[in-house]
C-alpha cells in the first residue's frame, strides 16, 4: 500500500524546488533539460504505477507514449482540432489502447508479459514506421505549442512551457497517488501481493489490471503530448522498444514502487546522459554501470537506499518532535 | 445450500475424488476428515473452481457453479480460507481484511474514493475483527503478528466476504493445543447461518463443531454421517482413527 513518509515528502518538496529553482535560473540549454527531465517523470511515474504496485512489468509504454504524440499531432494538424481537444482525444486514445493492452496482457505473468507488452509496442512502432499518412520514417512536424494566452501565458517561452510541465507533473503524481489509495488501488497491491487470494475473495483481476494500465497509458499519452509540444517533430523512434527500456532503467535506477524515486531516477538519468555524452558518445555503458551498482547494491534504487539509509533516523526524529510538542503542550494544559 | 453431483476428478492415472456426492443444508457444519491424500483438499479446490472436476456438478444455493470462475463463485457467496496462510504480508490486518470486505461492498474498484473510508468495508472490517479476535492487533502488520494470529486472520480474511459457504482448509494447521481451543470458541461464535465447511485433522475440535461428518479415503466418501456414528465406525477407526483413539 502506498505510504507517505516524512521522508517522502522532503524528497518531493526538494525535487520541486529543485525544480523552480531551475525554472528561474538556467539558461536555454538548461531549461530544455529540465523540460526533457520533467516529460520523462510523467512517463516514468506511469510506467512506475503499472512495474512498482501492480507487478506489471511493460515495455509497451514507450508505444503508448508515442501513440500519444502521433495522435495530438494528427488530429491537430491533418484533423484541424484546436490542439487542447487534439491533446485530451490523444489521451483519451492512449487510456484506451493502454486499457485493452493491459486487458490483454492480464492474463500473463512475469517475462511472459514483459514480451506480450513488448510485441504491442513493436507493433506499434512498425505501424507508425509504415504509414505515409503519418509521415512514416521522416516523422510527422507538430502543431503549436497550447494557446494559454488567455490567462497570460505564453508557452512558447522556454520557462512557461517548463513551469507548465512541471503544473501537469505535479497533476500526474497527485493522480497517481490518489489511484493507489482508491479501491482500485488497494485492490491492485492486493493483486500485486497474492492474486490467487484476490481472485479467491471474487475480484475480477484482469479487470483491475486493465483499468490501471488505462489510466497509466493516459499518463503515458500526456507524455507524448507534451513531448509533441516541447521537440515539435515526431518520429517513430518515439515508439521503439528502447524508449520503454530507458523508461524501465530510470524506474529502477530510482526505485520501484515508491513514486518518489522514479522522479529521482528521472533526474539522474538525464543528467547523467547530458553530462557525459560531453565526454564519451558510449555513456549509455556508464549509465549501464551505474545501473548494475545500483542493483547489485540490493537497495531499491537511489530512493531504496536513501529510505533505508535515513527512513528510520527520520521517523525518530519526527517521532520525538511530536514527542516534545505533546509534552509542552500537556505542561500548558496542567 | 451447497452440493455436489457424483464429482469426480483425476490427474493421468490417479483418481482423487471419486463419485463425490454432498449435501449441506444451510448453517450446517461439516468437518471432513482423512488421511493425508485423501484428495479433502483436491475438492475444496474443486468447490471453489481452482480445480475443474472432469464429471459431475457442484450446485451452490440452489445454481449450478461448476463451470463458474472462481472469482464469480467467490461474488455468489462461496469462500474459502487455505491450509497455508495466503496474506497480505506488506498489510496491516486492517487492510487485509479490508481487501476482502472491499469486494463484498463493491468498492475494490473504485477510484474516487479510499476503500478502507467506506462505511461499509469498516464496519464488515470492526465485525469480522471483533468475531475472530483480532482487534488487538488491528494496526499491526502482517510480518508482524504470531503464526496463531496470523491463521486466525486467514479466517478473517475468508469471513470478510461475507459469505454463505465458508470452507476452511485445516483451519489449526501448525497452531498449538491453546490456541487450537481458541479455535473452537471462534468457531462456535459465527453466524449460525453460515454453513461451514472444514477440514481438520484435530480430532477434538472436529468432534466439538460438527453437526455431521464425511470421510474421505482415496478420493472417495466411506462416511457420511453424525459425530456419534462416527466416533462408533468401525470402518472409519481402521483407515483414520485408530491412530487417534489410541493416544
Amino acid at each position: 500500500m502506498f505510504r507517505h513518509t516524512p521522508l517522502r515528502y522532503a524528497a518531493l518538496i526538494v525535487l520541486f524546488s529543485g525544480a523552480v529553482f531551475t525554472a528561474f535560473t538556467a539558461g536555454y540549454f538548461g531549461m530544455e533539460i529540465l523540460t526533457e527531465i520533467l516529460i520523462l517523470a510523467i512517463l516514468v511515474l506511469a510506467l512506475d504505477l503499472v512495474a512498482g504496485f501492480g507487478g506489471m512489468v511493460s515495455l509497451a509504454h514507450g508505444a503508448l507514449m508515442g501513440l500519444g504524440a502521433y495522435a495530438f499531432v494528427a488530429l491537430a494538424t491533418k484533423g484541424g482540432l484546436d490542439p487542447v481537444v487534439a491533446a485530451a482525444a490523444a489521451i483519451a486514445i492512449t487510456a484506451g489502447t493502454g486499457w485493452i493492452i493491459g486487458a490483454i496482457c492480464a492474463r500473463s505473468h512475469g517475462i511472459y508479459f514483459i514480451m506480450a507488452t513488448l510485441a504491442f509496442g513493436q507493433m506499434g512502432y512498425s505501424y507508425f514506421f509504415e504509414r505515409p499518412f503519418f509521415g512514416g520514417d521522416d516523422g510527422m512536424v507538430g502543431p503549436g505549442r497550447f494557446d494559454l494566452s488567455f490567462i497570460g501565458v505564453d508557452l512558447n517561452d522556454g520557462r512557461s512551457f517548463a513551469l507548465f510541465c512541471l503544473a501537469l507533473l505535479g497533476l500526474v503524481y497527485l493522480i497517481a497517488v490518489a489511484t493507489l489509495r482508491s479501491g482500485l488501488g488497494r485492490s491492485l497491491t492486493g493483486v500485486m501481493h497474492n492474486e490467487k487470494r484476490m481472485r479467491a475473495l471474487g475480484l475480477t483481476v484482469w479487470r483491475v489490471k486493465a483499468d490501471v494500465f488505462g489510466i497509466s497509458g493516459a499518463m503515458a499519452g500526456l507524455a507524448g503530448v507534451l513531448a509533441a509540444q516541447h521537440i515539435m517533430f515526431i518520429s517513430p523512434k518515439m515508439l521503439h522498444w528502447t524508449v520503454s527500456g530507458e523508461a524501465l532503467v530510470v524506474v529502477i535506477l530510482g526505485g520501484l514502487g515508491t513514486l518518489v524515486g522514479p522522479l529521482i531516477g528521472a533526474v539522474a538519468f538525464v543528467v547523467l546522459k547530458h553530462e557525459l555524452s560531453h565526454v564519451t558518445t558510449y555513456w549509455h555503458l556508464i549509465v549501464g554501470l551505474v545501473l548494475i551498482a545500483v542493483v547489485m547494491s540490493r537497495a531499491n534504487g537511489i530512493f531504496g537506499f536513501i529510505e533505508a539509509r535515513f527512513g528510520p533516523r527520520t521517523d525518530r526524529m519526527i517521532q520525538s518532535i511530536q514527542t516534545r510538542d505533546d509534552a509542552k503542550e500537556a505542561v500548558k494544559d496542567a | 445450500m451447497l452440493e455436489t453431483r457424483n464429482l469426480d476428478k483425476s490427474f493421468g492415472a490417479v483418481h482423487v475424488t471419486r463419485n463425490v456426492s454432498l449435501k449441506l443444508e444451510r448453517g450446517e457444519r461439516r468437518v471432513i476428515l482423512g488421511p493425508n491424500g485423501a484428495g479433502k483438499t483436491t475438492l475444496f479446490n474443486q468447490l471453489v473452481g481452482e480445480i475443474t472436476p472432469d464429471k459431475g456438478q457442484i450446485l451452490l444455493a440452489g445454481e449450478d457453479v461448476t463451470n463458474l470462475p472462481v472469482a464469480r463463485r467467490a461474488r455468489r457467496g462461496l469462500s474459502r480460507s487455505y491450509q497455508k496462510n495466503t496474506l497480505f504480508d506488506g498489510l496491516t490486518v486492517e487492510e487485509n481484511l479490508a481487501l476482502a470486505a472491499s469486494v463484498h461492498a463493491g468498492v475494490a474498484m473504485t477510484l474516487w474514493r479510499d476503500a478502507l473510508q467506506s462505511p461499509q468495508v469498516r464496519e464488515i472490517v470492526e465485525e469480522v475483527a471483533e468475531q475472530v479476535n483480532l482487534m488487538p492487533h488491528i494496526h499491526a502488520k502482517v510480518s508482524e503478528i504470531s503464526y496463531g494470529v496470523r491463521r486466525q486472520l486467514e479466517v478473517g480474511v475468508a469471513l470478510a466476504t461475507k459469505p454463505l459457504v465458508l470452507l476452511m482448509d485445516e483451519p489449526t494447521s501448525g497452531v498449538g493445543p491453546e490456541m487450537a481451543k481458541g479455535f473452537h470458541d471462534l468457531l462456535a461464535g459465527l453466524p449460525r447461518d453460515l454453513t461451514l465447511l472444514i477440514i481438520e485433522h484435530d480430532m477434538d475440535l472436529a468432534f466439538a463443531v460438527a453437526d455431521t461428518i464425511t470421510v474421505l479415503n482415496y478420493g472417495e466418501v466411506v462416511f457420511d454421517g453424525l459425530p456419534e456414528e462416527a466416533r462408533g465406525s468401525k470402518l472409519l477407526r481402521d483407515i483414520y482413527l485408530g491412530a487417534w483413539e489410541d493416544a
